[in-house]
């Protein structure tokens, strides 16, 4: 305590109106809609507000080096996680991969909420999502991974598993299948009519309107 | 525990007087560090015995597939994926952890520095409570309905993320809470490890007087420190996909799965360095005291330590070359990775150079030693071939990768333990352990350890996937003497297991009847050894607390007639 | 239970208290946590340009209203460690006590804020913004809670001259929760 109880004469209150001065700051830069001013006031400001509390008030202006060298490595080492995983997440394609489900994901969310600007409304389209449900697009995230893009039973997974996955295009296949036998093992898993439990049970993930849906897409692999 | 000790205990309490509770309470509710390094001791060993026990069982089912595993029954595919993973769970988090860094870190640390205590015994205390509470949230998952998790121990969303793919809804919650839990218990007792190293060292301790043990578990606390923050948030968001539907780890809705992959092994990979750091401590100081010699290069030692540190936070997404990560970033990630075997290679280097030209005695923890020397080199080494991106295409998910890892991991956690167990068993219970049996338990163990991983290096170089619950499924992986060598590796197993019940009868054997160790059996130089054994609460006497005048590894010094010289010895 | 401290806690070889080198150390590991889940985030924000309109509805208002208080809060947690310091007590206790009734507002405004947010649809599955914006806001308020608990035991002991030391550390905790939402405001409220 008394170490270092002597540097103590700062003037706190001011370092506090400061503080409010530059939190006004930060709130009406941004006001004005152009970036770099964004974000300059936003981020920029932040920098400094943390900057004047971590000195002042947490004393660590009269902290040994040691202290800041601790915190230093610390702050170092999230910039080498932040480095090291963009590369991966934030970018949406790269040299020799694109990744289809983010780059839909914010076409949706662009094309959705573009005009929208009160909240109600903004709402309303979340609840209104059902609407555009799309089976195909539906079907090659969550079934093609096994079932293949084409119901070949020759999607990506396939290779693992045993018993294989169905190929819908097989005639066998639906010498013994109706409409009403496809639905029931999407919604409930092929375990429910005595199958293999690797075909799992999807009623949690869409709703009876969306299987009818998968459903009709599935039908629609039945050679004629 | 023999009368005397008792009354040596009584003797030291006369000056500090400790007021704390009574009876059994005492041992369950004690603030005082060894008390708690051995609860901790103890805990990790008997999870030890579960995790041993899963990996017997899940062997008879590879090596004999379908057979009724004596002790277990039928394994069925959704048992055997929850039996892999929390064996994996259960050695790394479990054990590895808590026995190496935990319990030899709050048995050593005050003894070695000159201490009474930790400096915050409560938050000690609370530390080992959480940490119990975690081991048994796992042991409970294990038994709820749909059995304990089952997505590999690496925990990758989809397959965690969702119930409706991994079929244990509340045993991968659980799991993952446990996982949580404990990372907050030894993020309190790290913080409490490095503060007191910084704060607490006997009058005249430098930086360069600390054994290096000492050192080791402090360094690896500080890297646990830092790497496991991003893991713990993005355990919290995997909690969350799991029991609330957000879709953090779901490309769909504007996740990334791959972000859980950099999460756990931007923790994964550190952790590894985690683990081996003490047990290259444990190794380093037995070495010196058995080889009667000066470490060779002790400051060599503390800075490749620290430069392995620093590097191991920059090899991490080695793990995922094949997950589809930016291919640049791929070389980045092999050329370090190949560059931390730098490090390594230099840490074996010195225990060797330490051994030349000592006059060495094969005692059993130096056997343990020179155990860990010689197999780790040879994880190390097969680790070469898989930090390179190129070659790791090939090999990643095989059994390669999963002997290799045994191969580093065996040595650090198993090796290490005993090595350690058996050099400080004096210091800890006043009694010598016995030789003989001792012997007898270290080749019984380092014998078929081999021939269990010999065998996985053959079949995961021709393909053989890891994470396979049958093999007979698989016409180009059911070859006849492929089955040999699967039943090879697992009779050894069981030959290993079963040696491990000489460990058990010569620990209490030794602990009732063992010979009396007298203060300082070894004739070390650290200060735990100057010390009545087993010290009492508060370690010396206050008035008595030692105060260092050297480095630790002054052996067979010239000038002297006895060939130690301990650090507490006035010159 | 009373402890007599361990001789251990006494020492100092760096030259720092224990409790402030401690109090560090613990800070250093949250700069991690928050920093992994900020991280995260801002990677997701940088590679989801429609994210913006969701960030569109947060309400800037209140997050300033809350930024004030805070802030505030951490001037009286100042204050408390200067009284600490002076070996006053008593006026440690009240101005942590004032802390205390700063990090309650910001709970209670948070709470309608929620409250308001999740009554008008944007629960924590709505899209993955708002996943991000109640788990990132929900772990710092669950910092200012456990902040605003211990704080009252320090007060409590504050108030009878005990333990003097720990005013200037938990003040140093509260610090740390002031600086992680000053960077969590911009983040979740100001960029849109």
């Amino acid at each position: 305590m008394s170490d270092h109880s002597g540097h103590h004469d700062v003037n706190y209150k001011k370092i506090y109106f400061t503080l409010l001065f530059l939190l006004v700051v930060s709130v009406v830069g941004p006001e004005f809609g152009i970036l770099w001013v964004t974000l300059v006031t936003a981020f920029g400001v932040a920098a400094v507000k943390a900057y004047l509390v971590i000195e002042n008030f947490m004393h660590l202006r009269w902290e040994k080096k040691l202290m800041k060298w601790m915190l230093t490595s610390s702050l170092i080492v999230m910039a080498l996680m932040f480095f090291g995983i963009a590369p991966d997440v934030m970018k949406h394609e790269g040299r020799n991969w694109v990744n289809q489900a983010a780059i839909a994901a914010t076409e949706r969310g662009i094309g959705g909420h573009g005009e929208e600007e009160s909240a109600g409304e903004a709402v309303e389209m979340v609840e209104a999502e059902p609407g555009v449900f799309n089976a195909q697009s539906q079907y090659n995230i969550a079934c093609a991974t096994c079932h293949g893009q084409q119901g070949m039973g020759d999607g990506a997974a396939a290779a693992a598993l045993n018993p294989q996955p169905a190929d819908f295009t097989d005639p066998a296949f639906w010498t013994e299948r109706d409409r009403d036998r496809i639905y029931t093992v999407i919604r409930e898993g092929a375990a429910a009519v005595g199958g293999s439990p690797l075909m799992v049970a999807w009623q949690n993930t869409y709703n009876d309107e969306q299987i009818e849906a998968l459903t009709d897409y599935v039908m629609g692999f039945q050679p004629e | 525990m023999a009368d005397t000790a008792v009354q040596v205990e009584h003797d030291h309490h006369g000056a500090d007087a400790h007021h704390g509770p009574t009876g059994i309470l005492k041992y369950i509710w004690s603030t005082d560090h060894k008390i708690i390094g051995m609860q901790y001791l103890f805990t990790g060993m008997f999870m030890a015995v579960i995790g041993g026990y899963m990996a017997y069982v899940f062997r008879m089912q590879l090596a004999f597939p379908g057979i009724s595993v004596p002790g277990f029954g039928q394994v069925s595919p959704g048992e055997y994926n929850s039996l892999i993973t929390n064996h994996g769970s259960i050695m790394i988090f479990w054990v590895a952890m808590p026995v190496l860094i935990a319990a030899f870190g709050n048995f050593l640390i005050p003894l070695m520095i000159g201490a009474d205590d930790m400096v915050f015994p409560r938050i000690n205390r609370l530390s080992y409570q959480i940490f119990l509470i975690s081991a048994l949230i796992l042991l409970a998952s294990l038994f709820v309905e749909g059995g304990g998790f089952g997505g590999a121990w690496t925990s990758y969303p989809p397959l965690s993320a969702v119930a409706e793919y991994n079929l244990t809804n509340l045993g991968s919650t659980l799991w993952l809470t446990a996982v949580a839990l404990e990372f907050v218990a030894f993020l309190l007792g790290g913080i409490n490890f490095i503060v007191t190293l910084m704060n607490s060292r006997a009058p005249g301790m430098k930086a360069y007087d600390i054994p290096l043990t000492v050192w080791m578990i402090v360094i690896a606390s500080v890297l646990f420190m830092l790497s496991v923050g991003p893991l713990m948030a993005g355990a919290v968001m995997l909690l969350f996909d799991q029991t609330l539907g957000t879709g953090f780890y779901d490309p769909a809705r504007g996740g990334d799965p791959i972000l859980w992959q950099h999460l756990f092994w931007f923790f994964g990979h550190p952790e590894v360095y985690v683990v081996l750091l003490p047990a290259i401590g444990f190794v380093i100081d037995i070495t010196a005291t058995f080889a009667r010699k000066k470490v060779f290069g002790y400051k060599i030692m503390l800075y490749t330590a620290v430069a392995t540190a620093v590097l191991s936070f920059f090899v991490w997404a080695h793990h995922q070359f094949v997950a589809g990560i930016d291919p640049r970033m791929a070389n980045v990630f092999t050329i370090t990775t190949l560059l931390i075997s730098v490090p390594i290679a230099e840490l074996l280097f010195v225990m060797i150079a330490t051994l030349y030209g000592g006059s060495i005695t094969l005692k059993t923890p130096m056997l343990w030693a020179l155990g860990f020397i010689s197999t780790f080199l040879l994880g190390g080494v097969t680790g070469i071939f898989l930090g390179a991106s190129g070659a790791d295409i090939y090999l990643h998910d095989t059994y390669f990768v999963l002997a290799h890892f045994h191969y580093t991991f065996f040595p650090i956690a198993i090796i290490g333990t005993f090595a350690a167990f058996t050099y400080w068993f004096p210091k800890m219970f006043g009694r010598m352990m016995d030789e003989r049996l001792g012997k007898i338990h270290f080749w019984g163990t380092i014998i078929p350890f081999n021939t269990i991983f010999i065998p996985l290096f053959m079949l995961g170089g021709i393909g053989q996937h890891r994470r396979i619950y049958n093999f007979e499924h698989f016409p180009e992986l059911a070859e006849p003497w492929m089955f040999t060598l699967r039943q090879i590796a697992t009779i050894s197993l069981v030959i290993m297991l079963l040696f491990q019940f000489v460990f058990f009868y010569n620990v209490i054997k030794s602990w009732i009847s063992g010979k009396k160790a007298g203060d300082n059996p070894w004739k070390a130089n650290t200060l735990e050894w100057s010390t009545v054994s087993p010290p009492p609460h508060g370690n010396w006497p206050p008035a008595e607390l030692p105060k260092v005048y050297r480095g630790p590894y002054e052996y067979s010094h010239p000038d002297r007639e006895e060939d130690y010289w301990p650090q507490n010895e006035p010159a | 239970m009373s402890h007599a401290k361990p001789i251990a806690t006494l020492r100092s070889a760096t030259g720092i208290p224990t409790g402030r080198l401690a109090i560090w150390w613990v800070l250093a590991s949250e700069v991690v946590i928050f920093g992994g889940l900020i991280a995260a985030y801002l990677m997701h924000r940088l590679g989801h340009p429609e994210w913006a309109d969701a960030a569109a509805v947060t309400n800037t208002m209140i997050g300033t209203v809350n930024t004030f208080v805070l802030l505030t809060s951490s001037f009286t947690a100042v204050l408390a460690h200067q009284a600490a310091e002076r070996g006053d007590g008593k006026k440690a206790a009240k101005y942590l006590v004032f802390t205390i009734g700063g990090a309650l507002t910001f709970v209670c405004i948070k709470s309608y804020e929620w409250w308001y947010e999740i009554s008008h649809g944007y629960t924590i599955t709505s899209n993955t913004f708002w996943s991000f914006y109640y788990t990132m806001a929900g772990l710092h308020a669950l910092h200012v809670i456990a902040g605003a608990i211990i704080m009252g035991v320090v007060a409590f002991d504050a108030y009878r001259g005990r333990e003097l030391q720990r005013v200037e550390l938990i003040g140093i905790y509260w610090h740390f929760v002031d600086v992680v939402w000053i960077f969590l405001f911009p983040l979740l409220y100001i960029a849109k």
